[in-house]
């Protein structure tokens, strides 16, 4: 995998990432005590952070690191989780998903990020309610355990400890002592304590005692765990909760440096801590080195590629910064002087010439440890502790074995979109060619073989259109995702206190059709919350409760999908609505006073219409219900909205499944063809042109009792010729659908339906009315489709 | 390979399992004098590991995982 798709990888990681955040806190804001949404929510933070950490994206890793350490503590119970803290959490999610936005854009982040970043990371750690310690953390990040509890008071040791040496407190000063007392059914559950106990990530020392004495042999139970592990880790508290997360409940762990030493150790903290460190220190320093001898020799391998020379490069630089001495930093300008496109000879002669000191020589400024954690990967032994229970834990969806899931781009899937959609135009050829080897060179057999090759072809370039289509489904739950920021956001703002209902996220459809409809169901629920959920007093007042409820529900009704949004708010008033309609001169004063109530609230829809006085930051411009009708007619769909006063609304979209294939019926006018999309047309009929009643211009013939007005295609379009009859003087009459009623549209031939896949209108062709797309044929020509709505 | 059962002591060996846990404990309570030798066990569940505790037998050759021979070495004490 080289550095682009590394970085591709990471994009997308963290996205992902921060969309579930995102998710999480508004999930932690409703149960703000729940251990798991925490440890959750703090699991997918510490995987960004790590993410970062592979690249050199520093303010974005700052702000992370912050809301870290934040949750660390939160998820300890050190701090209890507010509302402040959500709106800085997610004031910093924001950011950060601008800085991804701005990484894929640039492959950087540009200095001027820093400034911003520092100021909502310290904004994140003003939270930890101590002054934070040092502020611009990401200059020499320190290990999270030791992080969090500068300012933490000492808490009086429990008396378990005594079962560990004192000497820990002396040589391991950042270590955490732990004790975990499994539960007496633990055996049942699969589980085996004393392989996690001696599994923690940096154990140093391992204390086996019991719960309760040992009873009697003769009536001991062996299958009832009374093992009592008690260890010292000097890993990170994080990681050695991790490393319990399914046991947590039996666990109890404290940092040493949060403890009051016992008695004795206090007095001698000083040589010999100091002495561990600086060891450790010289562990740290020589395994620095050797990765750099080995980078060096790596270079002159000879033959290495530019790629790998940039990959050296960059782990030189890394290890400078990790050294960070003052020698390294000089040497680290000096690496910043060397030209980009540096030759891997030349690296390696500056290699040789810079490689940092050995500590012996550096001893009397003791350089300072870099964390032992996130940049690095986690322990190995990690990935070893009981894998069934982590899949368990995890969901499905992350165990390897069960569920491989690959991630693709969805240009890519677009492409292949794209490919099978000239497939199908391709293999349409076929029939007309059998059809002129039949008729041009007679060669009927042929003509046979041809169609019967045809056969094959359609039936698998249609299961392959199926494969790809179900690669493009999507949960709509995608999209409602962002609706519970919204409505927190947004009620917070109005001051209304609103709930928000998700039902049915699984319900799946193509993805064009989820994207384009994000933005209308935005336009929807933002609505609701302003004109239709009203104040809690009010609410009170007109006997609802207090809080309103907006329910957002989808399924799938055979091929559409219908998404439904209720609120149970003021609904709307027809009369305000008619008044509004005649004051913004929509419709005329006399038309208004004719419609029903339920018409009346259909007039929301008109370009133009609003009935808010003032504009705010959420309504009044006047562009509203009807650009969210516009965009989901686009994509094939329809909006039904029903309301009654004073107890709420329902809007009803309903959309396509797919849109990639659209099945349209050919029709002829004036020697052109034209595709009118099936969902459209009602009927076929030919009507004798007896049976057509003028009236001065309108023409208008009964169908089925029904008066249907007749229009002609060839008016419509423009085009020179009548429409013609045949020798029976009857007129073919196409009957579509345009709104609730039906039109008959005069054509001159029906020439039966194809399967297309439609291409919109672009460029200077985009603002033409009347067309939905364009569509290449079989045998190379380019069918219009019409757009009956927008004809009519 | 689990336990073997000796004359004189119980082996056990390479990776001994949460299901031998009863058998030991039958068999080392049926012994006047218990012992095991672990010098050739890899790992033992926590389960033979407290009836390792509880019975407290005498250990037999060396013990080479440092974890479990302080673990015995604790309560012995």
């Amino acid at each position: 995998m080289n550095q682009t798709e590394l970085l591709d990888q990471f994009i997308l990681e963290a996205r992902e990432c921060l969309e579930q955040v995102g998710q999480r806190l508004l999930d932690i804001e409703k149960a703000p005590t729940d251990p798991e949404l925490l440890n959750d929510l703090f699991r997918l933070v510490h995987t960004l952070k790590g993410n970062c950490g592979l690249f050199e994206f520093k303010a974005m890793e700052r702000v992370v690191h912050a809301g870290e350490d934040l949750l660390d503590r939160v998820r300890q119970g050190a701090l209890a989780y507010n509302n402040d803290m959500a709106d800085a959490l997610l004031e910093a999610m924001d950011y950060t998903a601008q800085l991804v936005d701005q990484i894929e854009r640039d492959g950087k982040i540009a200095a001027s990020a820093d400034g911003r970043s520092t100021q909502l990371a310290s904004a994140l750690r003003a939270l930890l309610n101590a002054p934070p310690p040092a502020p611009p953390i990401a200059a020499a990040p320190s290990s999270q355990a030791a992080a969090a509890p500068a300012t933490e008071p000492a808490s009086p040791c429990p008396a378990w400890v005594e079962a560990l040496p004192d000497q820990p407190w002396r040589t391991h000063p950042q270590a955490v002592i732990w004790r975990y007392q499994p539960e007496p059914e633990c055996f049942f559950k699969g589980e085996d304590p004393w392989l996690l106990a001696r599994q923690t990530p940096g154990l140093l020392h391992l204390h086996v005692g019991t719960q309760t004495d040992w009873p009697d042999l003769a009536d001991a139970d062996c299958y009832r765990c009374n093992l009592s592990f008690i260890g010292l880790s000097d890993a990170p508290l994080a990681y050695v909760e991790d490393h319990f997360r399914c046991v947590a409940e039996q666990l109890e762990v404290l940092p040493l440096s949060r403890l009051a030493p016992p008695s004795g150790a206090a007095q001698a903290p000083t040589s010999t801590a100091e002495q561990a460190a600086q060891r450790h220190i010289q562990t740290l320093r020589q395994r620095a080195l050797q990765i750099w001898d080995d980078q060096v020799q790596l270079l002159n391998r000879g033959g290495a590629r530019p790629g790998t020379v940039a990959a050296v490069r960059r782990a030189l630089h890394q290890l400078l910064q990790a050294l960070s001495d003052d020698t390294a930093s000089q040497a680290q300008d000096s690496m910043a002087a060397l030209p980009a496109d540096v030759s891997a000879a030349a690296l390696g002669h500056w290699a040789a010439a810079h490689r940092p000191a050995d500590l012996a020589s550096t001893e009397d400024s003791p350089p300072e440890v870099t964390d032992p954690g996130s940049p690095w990967p986690m322990p190995a032994d990690e990935a070893l502790t009981s894998p069934g229970q982590d899949a368990a834990r995890r969901g499905a969806g992350d165990d390897p074995a069960h569920h491989k899931v690959l991630k693709v781009g969805q240009e890519k899937i677009d492409r292949l979109m794209d490919l099978i959609g000239e497939m199908v135009v391709a293999k349409n050829a076929l029939p007309y060619l059998a059809q002129r080897a039949e008729t041009h060179f007679q060669q009927r057999e042929l003509a046979r073989e041809i169609k019967a090759q045809y056969a094959v072809i359609n039936r698998i370039a249609e299961d392959m259109q199926h494969a790809i289509m179900q690669v493009r489904m999507m949960p709509v739950g995608t999209i409602f995702q962002r609706f519970g920021r919204l409505v927190r956001d947004i009620s917070r703002k109005l001051g209304k206190d609103v709930q928000l209902v998700i039902e049915g996220e699984d319900t799946e459809a193509d993805k064009n059709v989820i994207e384009s409809l994000a933005d209308p169901l935005i336009h929807i629920i933002r609505n609701s919350l302003d004109h239709g959920i009203e104040m809690p007093d009010v609410r009170t007042r007109a006997g609802k409760a207090a809080q309103g409820t907006i329910r957002v529900s989808a399924r799938q009704e055979s091929d559409r999908v219908l998404i439904e949004i209720n609120d149970d708010g003021a609904g709307i008033d027809p009369q305000r609505i008619r008044q509004k309609a005649i004051e913004r001169g929509l419709i005329p004063e006399d038309k208004a006073q004719t419609l029903s109530d339920t018409e009346a609230v259909q007039l929301i829809f008109l370009p133009g219409f609003s009935t808010a006085d003032t504009i705010s930051d959420l309504s009044g411009r006047g562009v509203g219900m009807d650009v969210v009708r516009t965009a989901v007619e686009r994509i094939n769909g329809s909006v039904e909205l029903s309301s009654q006063f004073g107890k709420g609304t329902c809007l009803r979209l309903s959309l396509p499944l797919s849109m990639a294939v659209t099945n349209v019926m050919i029709i002829e006018a004036a020697g052109r063809r034209f595709g009118v999309p099936m969902d459209l047309i009602v009927e076929t009929v030919r009507v004798h042109t007896d049976d057509i009643h003028h009236f001065k211009q309108a023409r208008t013939t009964v169908l089925r009792g029904r008066i249907v007005p007749l229009q002609a295609l060839h008016d419509l379009l423009a085009l020179e010729a009548p429409p013609v009859m045949n020798e029976d003087s009857e007129y073919a009459v196409l009957v579509v659908r345009a709104g609730h009623e039906s039109v008959g549209l005069l054509v001159d031939l029906f020439h039966g339906s194809s399967d297309i896949i439609l291409k919109p209108l672009e460029g200077v062709l985009a603002g033409l009315t009347g067309f939905a797309g364009t569509a290449l044929m079989g045998d190379g020509s380019v069918l219009m489709v019409l757009n009956p709505k927008e004809l009519l | 390979m689990g336990i073997r059962y000796l004359k004189k002591h119980a082996a056990l060996e390479d990776i001994v399992t949460v299901e031998d846990a009863e058998g030991l404990f039958d068999w080392l309570k049926q012994q006047a004098k218990p012992a095991v030798n672990l010098s050739k066990c890899v790992h033992l569940h926590a389960a033979v590991l407290q009836v390792l505790l509880m019975v407290r037998p005498k250990v037999v050759g060396a013990v080479n995982d440092p974890l479990l021979s302080q673990a015995l070495a604790h309560t012995q004490a």
